[in-house]
């Protein structure tokens, strides 16, 4: 078990490091307009991976809670429109998060009596409900979004340099990645699997299920609320319309694509899109009206439905599938999530896959 | 614990993949694009002296204003191709060949589509402005859209924006960045004449308002309640319903029965939906009775229910039935451009207003000789003093850099098988403040703001010049 | 997993008294202004209808198959673009170039044949589409609820985008037939109402609510559906050809969101985003009223309509006018129902 912390950490050292090197390989443009994206977006799509691959919960109710994060954080900071409270970025950061988490408690108490399917469009429902009180209440959402929002010292202008923006997303996603890992190895990550799996045999032991949900929403919800306030970091303004239904399914695709299961899915699913999103445009060849370079949605929708029939684990369960085929391993074994509990995802194609069956990765 | 290594090992080694497939595709995509990296965000020098100045156009090609879209685009080719450009395409969104303006090749580097939404035009605005490395931008086309606009062009200060024909008052009198330029009245400015209208020749004195829950409307009848109530009318009641919202019937009952008119600021095509079922609850639509913003003479929405608002007074910033020299010499430039079908549409705000923004760039730039070096600085302070003389009239830019311009109080009419708006009335040289009804410290237009209060009257209650038909 | 009786009796008293709050409140402005009051209680019946023709065809699918068909939003609009261009391409001439043709609209005659050709095509072709859909991406992977979802979700998002392409981006209205008329007398006050919302958006939800109840409860297939949705395994072991009768209802399904597009887009309107507003308002129908329950569905969409319309106009305590919030309060109710009965008033559990 040492072993494979030590290479986890080592894993992600690595990763970092070599992230770290982007503004001096790539263009100004890459680093803010695509890896720093990538970082944030893949952080909201954490959110939901860690509750969908650790606790078997699929929700679309992250964006609503990043929504949360996004608008007190650019209510308290001095900015254009909204309430404009002009605190220190710093603590406007702190006071954000911890409102996203409270909200999310609360959706997570409501929520969490309902399972699967109910519980996705429960979950929808939230991020509406969000969506359309942030509409409504123009003071907090300013007459066109709230704009020129102030950003902590230590970003700076990312307009005019996006350096620091990137490497503080960096190290956001890397805590995140680092604690999420660390969290699911504790008794309550533990607990939270064991649920996930089988939650009539965990209430019988005792647990209480509905609590610990409940927490596990929380979780998500702080990791979602990182997202929002970095999101307002990267745009300089939010406004309703950040937090519409369109975004909670870009977030959902990106963590489909990226890989349900997969914490790393998170990431690579967000650069995946952001590359998509940007050089679409420009390679897309035009075939009547159905293809051509505005049709991005067409471009993302196509590749989502296709990982959803093809590989149910993603773009990193696609690699993990080759590279087990390539070694000459028989029949293709699991491939864990994690150290101690192994999650059953099978290559797609041949059999139905339980991943994605109502309720969580096993049945 | 083998595999537990082998699989860490498998996605770091996808990570660097996916970095890598993403660096060549930079590398790739980027080529003729990229700036010297990790270097500071300022211009490369060679090209501002000698190569295209990169324009960016941005309108709207979704939601309520998508029919005008070539239009918008028409608005910022013709003035090119009226100086020698040559049209790429049938449609103005082809772009355009051999575009000059002072003295440097103009490149057209995309027409941006937004639908709406201050969110889609920000990302808009930043893939033209930061991807396609746009040096100014003509745009955008709506309420919301031009206040994030202009807060984006207050962090950007070394580019130039030209709105296209976004209406929000805040856009310049709060936002107030010095890149920022608006060559036409806001959407308060051309309701001016109306609140004149209604009180004295309709004489109501108790209005209700109705129009869609964003910056627009907000500030288009703004002006309507500024000028009605300074002179001593009323208003009691006001109406909002959300913005995409197409089923009216609730908000039509809320229309009280005992108000002396209403004044409806719907825009786009919700209003050929709010007209059809208002029609349904209300019956037949008395012109003495409701009174319209600058939307209804607009062709689209004429040749929609022309027939049922027939009689219906309107105010609107320009005069489709104006003879004079200029007037003709712009819908003939137009036609001869783009066919009839577009020109039929050069009465619009749409296409008048990118029309005349571009106008007072082209004559900035000569002005400069294509200068914009040093964070265009040169091309600002020119633009700040440009005058343009519009079609319908004279346009100068006060000292928030927004139009100063005349506005018409028009009636609809049938003529020759088609309906059209007949203009009344010519009200002189409307200004943004309306006589100090608002100032940068008074609250925004919105749902409840400006307060009905009689106040100073505007200068130009009072001196509405009539305008005999066809001259 | 009972929380005992008090647990169960205080949110229903709340339920209760807060019903009893609103009913007072209506009442007051009825006798306020009793012909608004009748519109608006018209606006929002004939809205309720729209929603449950809608509706219907999602819980069905729900009910039998357990298919959350997140396409179901893009079947409604995609019917409706389907008959506005057969009937804009078919029934009256196509304006050559840009399409800036500027002869008035309003001068335009539509027959009846105008209106109800397009429909009955468009309900084909939707119920194709439908058809497809299933037997290609659903078929094969029964079972899995989640991934379905999320096919379907795909579905929808490649579907608006699609639409998008080709019908375009600006709002487009069906003509009902000139020959109707624009709206009926109602004899309270002088007020009037539209005919079509009134006679045909209304009277088609009723017909079609009655045809459903009698296929479902009187009809063998009916029973088969009725069978499936209890014990979709035993009705298969007794030898009946299940995927036969879930082709059935998914057509019927779908054909059912269509027909709602093509009234929905004459009585409203047809533009981007009404598939994911259609979508929404049948989830929310069909989570109120309880999955798999036509009841249910008609209960729901009076509870979604009602509220939506005495909102939008009786939101109002003195000065205060918070009748934008009306939105809030339909997911206030939707999220005060599943306090109370979590699998919706008449639903019942997998």
């Amino acid at each position: 078990m040492t072993d494979t912390r030590r290479t986890t950490w080592i894993g992600t050292g690595v990763a970092v490091a070599l992230l770290a090197l982007a503004p001096l390989i790539f263009t100004e443009y890459f680093v803010s307009v695509i890896l720093t994206q990538a970082l944030w977006l893949g952080v909201a799509a954490a959110s939901l991976i860690f509750l969908s691959g650790y606790a078997g919960m699929v929700s679309l109710g992250q964006v609503g809670i990043y929504g949360v994060a996004g608008f007190v954080f650019a209510n308290l900071v001095a900015a254009d429109g909204g309430l404009d409270v002009a605190l220190s970025p710093y603590l406007a950061v702190v006071l954000a998060v911890a409102a996203a988490v409270l909200v999310g408690l609360v959706f997570g108490a409501v929520a969490c009596r309902s399972e699967g399917i109910y519980f996705l469009m429960i979950t929808l429902a939230f991020s509406v409900i969000i969506y359309y009180f942030f509409s409504q209440v123009t003071q907090l959402s300013g007459f066109g979004g709230v704009n020129s929002v102030e950003l902590p010292g230590l970003i700076g202008d990312p307009g005019a340099d996006p350096v620091p923006l990137f490497y503080v997303s960096l190290a956001a996603s890397a805590l995140i990645y680092a604690g999420i890992r660390y969290l699911v190895r504790t008794p309550f990550g533990l607990t939270l699997q064991g649920i996930r799996d089988e939650p009539a045999r965990m209430r019988a032991l005792g647990y209480n299920v509905g609590l610990h949900k409940t927490l596990a929403f929380g979780v998500g919800a702080l990791v979602a609320g990182v997202a929002g306030v970095l999101s307002v970091f990267y745009n300089q303004r939010i406004s309703p319309g950040s937090v519409n239904i369109s975004q909670a399914i870009d977030v959902l695709v990106v963590a489909v694509v990226g890989g349900l299961y997969r914490l790393e899915g998170a990431w690579i699913g967000a650069l995946v899109f952001g590359l998509i999103d940007n050089y679409s445009r420009e390679y897309t060849p035009e075939i009547g009206t159905v293809l051509g370079p505005d049709r991005f949605n067409t471009l993302i929708g196509i590749v989502f439905l296709l990982i959803v029939l093809l590989s149910p684990g993603g773009l990193v369960g696609i690699w993990e599938q080759l590279r087990a085929r390539s070694r000459g391993v028989g029949r293709t074994r699991m491939a864990g999530l994690d150290a101690d509990v192994t999650v059953g995802d099978t290559p797609a194609a041949t059999a139905p896959a339980p991943a994605l069956k109502e309720g969580g990765p096993r049945r | 614990m083998e595999k537990e290594k082998g699989s860490r090992r498998f996605w770091v080694l996808l990570v660097v993949l996916m970095l890598a497939l993403g660096a060549v595709v930079a590398g790739c995509g980027g080529d003729d694009e990229e700036q010297s990296s990790g270097g500071g965000s300022g211009q490369d020098t060679s090209q501002e002296a000698t190569g295209p100045i990169r324009l960016a156009v941005l309108s709207d090609c979704e939601g309520a204003f998508a029919p005008f879209f070539e239009a918008d685009n028409a608005g910022v080719n013709v003035p090119f191709i009226n100086r020698g450009a040559k049209a790429a395409g049938a449609k103005p969104s082809d772009g355009l060949t051999g575009a000059k303006a002072g003295g440097r090749d103009i490149e057209v580097v995309g027409y941006g589509c937004s639908d709406d939404t201050a969110d889609k035009a920000i990302e808009e605005t930043r893939r033209l402005m930061e991807q396609e490395k746009a040096d100014i931008m003509v745009g955008p086309l709506s309420g919301d859209e031009g206040i994030a606009v202009a807060n984006y062009a207050k962090d950007h200060p070394e580019k130039t924006f030209i709105n296209g024909t976004s209406g929000a008052q805040d856009a310049t009198l709060k936002v107030n960045t010095p890149n920022f330029f608006r060559f036409h009245g806001d959407g308060a400015q051309w309701a001016a004449g109306l609140g004149d209208y209604a009180y004295n020749e309709l004489g109501w004195r108790t209005a209700a308002i109705i129009g869609d829950d964003y910056s627009f409307p907000y500030t288009s009848l703004a002006g309507f309640v500024a000028e009605f109530c300074a002179i001593g009318g009323k208003v009691t009641k006001r109406i909002w319903p959300a913005l995409g919202e197409k089923d009216y019937s609730s908000f039509i009952s809320q229309i009280p029965r005992d108000v002396d008119g209403l004044m409806v600021g719907i825009g786009g095509t919700g209003l050929v939906s709010f007209i059809k079922q208002y029609r349904q609850q209300r019956g037949d639509i008395d012109p003495q009775k409701i009174i319209g913003n600058n939307f209804w003479p607009d062709p689209v929405i004429l040749k929609e229910i022309g027939s049922q608002i027939n009689g219906a007074y309107t105010a609107q910033p320009t005069a489709p039935d104006a003879t004079t020299p200029e007037a003709t010499e712009y819908v003939a430039n137009i036609e001869k451009a783009y066919g009839k079908e577009v020109a039929g549409l050069a009465p619009s705000v749409f296409l008048y207003n990118y029309y005349n923004g571009t106008e007072a760039l082209i004559k900035a730039l000569d002005q400069v000789k294509g200068d914009i070096s040093g964070g265009q600085k040169a091309l600002q302070a020119a633009l700040a003093k440009t005058s343009v003389q519009g079609a319908y009239g004279n346009i100068t830019l006060d000292d928030t850099r927004n139009g100063v311009a005349d506005n018409f109080v028009a009636k609809i009419v049938r003529k020759g098988g088609a309906y059209t708006a007949e203009t009344v009335s010519r009200i002189p040289t409307v200004e943004q403040t309306f006589a100090g009804f608002f100032t940068p410290e008074t609250p925004a237009p919105d749902r409840s703001n400006p307060k009905c209060e009689k106040g100073e009257t505007p200068p130009w209650v009072g001196k509405a010049e009539e305008v005999t038909p066809g001259s | 997993m009972g929380r005992g009786q008090l647990g169960d009796w205080a949110p229903r008293a709340a339920l209760v008294a807060v019903g009893v709050i609103v009913v007072g409140w209506l009442a007051i402005k009825a006798a306020d202004d009793i012909g608004t009051f009748v519109t608006v209680t018209l606006n929002g019946v004939t809205l309720a209808a729209l929603f449950f023709v809608v509706a219907s065809g999602f819980t069905l699918i729900f009910g039998l198959m357990r298919v959350v068909n997140m396409a179901h939003g893009s079947f409604y609009l995609l019917g409706g673009w389907i008959a506005f261009t057969i009937q804009d391409k078919a029934f009256r001439e196509q304006p050559e170039g840009l399409g800036f043709d500027l002869t008035p609209d309003s001068d335009l005659q539509f027959s009846l044949a105008g209106w109800v050709v397009p429909l009955i095509l468009a309900c084909l072709a939707i119920a194709v589409v439908g058809l497809l859909l299933q037997q290609l991406l659903l078929r094969w992977n029964q079972g899995q609820d989640l991934r379905q979802a999320l096919i379907t979700i795909a579905v929808s998002v490649i579907a608006a985008d699609q639409m998008l392409a080709h019908f375009g981006g600006v709002t487009q209205e069906i003509q009902p037939p000139s020959g109707w008329p624009t709206s009926v007398n109602l004899g309270v006050e002088g007020t009037r109402f539209g005919f079509f919302r009134l006679v045909v958006v209304l009277g088609a939800a009723i017909v079609i609510g009655l045809l459903l109840y009698v296929v479902i409860r009187r009809t063998k297939f009916g029973m088969i559906v009725r069978a499936g949705v209890d014990d979709r395994q035993m009705v298969s072991a007794l030898g009946i050809n299940v995927q036969l009768v879930f082709a059935g209802a998914f057509i019927i399904g779908a054909l059912l969101a269509g027909f709602g597009g093509v009234l929905g887009g004459t009585m409203i309107a047809l533009q981007p985003g009404e598939d994911t507003a259609f979508l929404l308002n049948s989830l929310i129908v069909v989570i109120i009223g309880g999955m798999g329950s036509l009841g249910g569905a008609a209960i729901g969409a009076l509870a979604l309509g009602l509220v939506d319309a005495y909102g939008d106009v009786y939101l109002q305590f003195g000065s205060q006018d918070l009748t934008n919030y009306s939105i809030l309060l339909t997911f206030a109710l939707l999220v005060a129902v599943l306090a109370v009965r979590p699998l919706g008033l008449f639903g019942r559990p997998a």
